[in-house]
């Protein structure tokens, strides 16, 4: 048989297009003219009047300042006895994303669960910032945080809930403060055994980033290296949001939640240059809080000083944390009860997002539940 | 349904481009890190089946008749395994040794570089600022630190007192 030529094929497709069409694909072309219409429709709005979303719309009441930091109590109905004190990120971005939208916010779900729930917000930090380090952090801030929320609640026990580095920073304030009463602690994608962590931890250690003349120099790590740093992690990530966006432009839900999240994956936080140094130094370069070498304020942290009950969430495909990372508490705590599981998603998608909503939230509310 | 032949042997030579291309890369980024000790990233290994796949639900796709909007899901998820497969090779690029000493070295001497001028520049803006009577950036920062600090001193004079108020209450005759 003689190969068709390219001319027969196009031909053939445009024919078969037009012509002998069953009603259902003419439906569903007029379907997908529709979408169409759509999308251009959003894009426009987008494009020309774009609206700023409303994020973290649980309601609050700051009951703490320091310096930068923050502390909020979430409205609830209080059903359980013990609070929960939930410690993110410092640095990097803004912790809106754990309450970006009425029916997406992990905050919401925590409060509609009964906790009594708080947040500490590390605030963003300029140059007078520039000496505040993980020690102090971890022996000054976290102390003090601890105790407003044992007695705002009127409790005299606490949950400590972790995420990202706030796990680490919680964990080597749990296990160093044993006069805090801490009932649990859970770890949400935050690393532990640091030699496991993957890119980063290729990229800052010791043999490639020289973390002392970077501070000395910069002085802290700007917004913009930080966002750098990140998208470098992943250079496809723009890539695929704006293929997303595209294909979903016409659903006007998705687009409230791209905004919402759009907002905040752009906003990045720059971090105090001690605390950077420490935190590259101590924890990626030396792996000290793993090896059992921290430490802070005078005190020794030894993970296998936390004897609460203690849960660990990993993300199957967390490249920032990843989850043998974050699994490695699980080795090291003193705790008899103790419990790991892993769940789909990536570090962000783990806490935010629909996905999140299905396998993370619940799962942690129903672990603290019984508990709390 | 119409026959795939056509459009398949069309493919089929795209395919063969498409792979002796990857391979041209393959052999160029083999060629310019053979001397590292290290094992020589592969795009081929991730390109291959994305394309393979590709070209194979592309000939299937427009072998149809009608062609329905079914194309365009195709196309979407195509473009999502073609993303992926770049994400993958480009992760393995950047998770090499090489990959990490050449940004290190990179860093380190835009820092090096940058170090003086920023030094030189700081001082100038510090001098205009002062000759022209207005706060520089240095003094606020002082003064913003000192607010740090007397906040810091509030704190523990509070913790004190309200320490020695429990203490006194606890002491108290009920």
């Amino acid at each position: 048989m003689a190969p068709e030529r390219f001319v027969d094929v196009v031909e053939r497709f445009t024919t078969g297009f037009a012509a002998d069409a069953p009603a259902e694909t003419i439906k569903q072309w007029q379907d997908e003219l529709e979408r169409n219409v759509r999308r251009m429709r959003n894009l426009h709005g987008l494009l020309t009047n774009p609206v700023e979303p409303k994020t973290g719309q649980t309601p609050r009441v700051e009951i703490y300042k320091r310096n930068k930091s923050r502390l909020y109590r979430y409205e609830s109905a209080r059903s359980r006895r013990t609070p929960v004190l939930f410690v993110p990120n410092l640095g990097i971005s803004r912790p809106y994303i754990f309450d970006l939208l009425p029916g997406g916010s992990f905050i919401e779900h925590m409060t509609k669960q009964g906790f009594d729930f708080y947040l500490l917000d590390w605030g963003v930090f300029g140059p007078e910032d520039n000496d505040l380090s993980v020690e102090e952090c971890v022996t000054k801030i976290l102390p003090r945080m601890a105790r407003r929320v044992l007695e705002t609640s009127g409790t005299d026990e606490l949950s400590m809930l972790g995420y990202c580095m706030g796990a680490p920073i919680s964990a080597s304030f749990v296990a160093s403060h044993p006069e805090v009463p801490v009932k649990n602690f859970v770890n949400m994608a935050g690393p532990i055994d640091f030699a496991k962590v993957g890119l980063f931890g290729l990229w800052l250690g010791k043999e490639n980033f020289n973390v002392d003349r970077f501070v000395d120099t910069l002085g802290s790590v700007p917004a913009d290296m930080v966002k750098a740093g990140f998208k470098l992690l992943k250079p496809t990530m723009d890539m695929s949001t704006n293929v997303n966006l595209w294909w979903n432009l016409w659903n006007d839900k998705y687009l409230e939640g791209f905004q919402a999240l759009n907002k905040w994956a752009n906003e990045y936080v720059a971090f105090p240059g001690e605390f950077f140094r420490q935190w590259v130094r101590d924890f990626y370069q030396d792996n000290k809080l793993y090896r059992d070498e921290l430490v802070m304020g005078g005190r020794p942290i030894r993970l296998e000083r936390i004897t609460c009950p203690v849960f660990v969430v990993g993300a199957k495909e967390d490249y920032i944390a990843p989850p043998e990372c974050v699994r490695a508490l699980i080795d090291k705590v003193g705790s008899r009860e103790k419990e790991y599981i892993e769940l789909p998603g990536g570090h962000i998608s783990l806490i935010a997002g629909r996905g999140a909503a299905v396998h993370c939230w619940p799962k942690v509310s129903s672990w603290l539940g019984p508990r709390s | 349904m119409a026959d795939a032949a056509g459009p398949s042997q069309l493919f089929e030579q795209w395919r063969k481009q498409f792979e002796e291309g990857a391979q041209a890369w393959s052999r160029l980024i083999t060629q310019t890190s053979a001397a590292s000790p290290s094992p020589t990233p592969d795009p081929t290994a991730f390109w291959r089946p994305v394309l393979d796949q590709g070209v194979q639900s592309w000939a299937k796709l427009f072998a149809q008749t009608p062609v329905t909007p079914e194309l365009l899901t195709q196309w979407k998820q195509f473009l999502d395994q073609w993303i992926e497969a770049w994400s993958k090779v480009l992760g393995q690029a950047m998770g090499t040794e090489q990959f990490a000493k050449l940004m290190g070295q990179s860093l380190d001497q835009m820092l090096v570089a940058t170090a003086p001028a920023k030094k030189v520049v700081d001082q100038q803006i510090e001098q205009a600022l002062q000759a022209l009577n207005l706060p520089s950036r240095s003094q606020l920062t002082g003064i913003a630190k000192q607010l740090v600090e007397l906040e810091d001193r509030i704190d523990r004079l509070e913790d004190s007192i309200n320490a020695k108020l429990r203490r006194l209450s606890e002491r108290e005759p009920r």
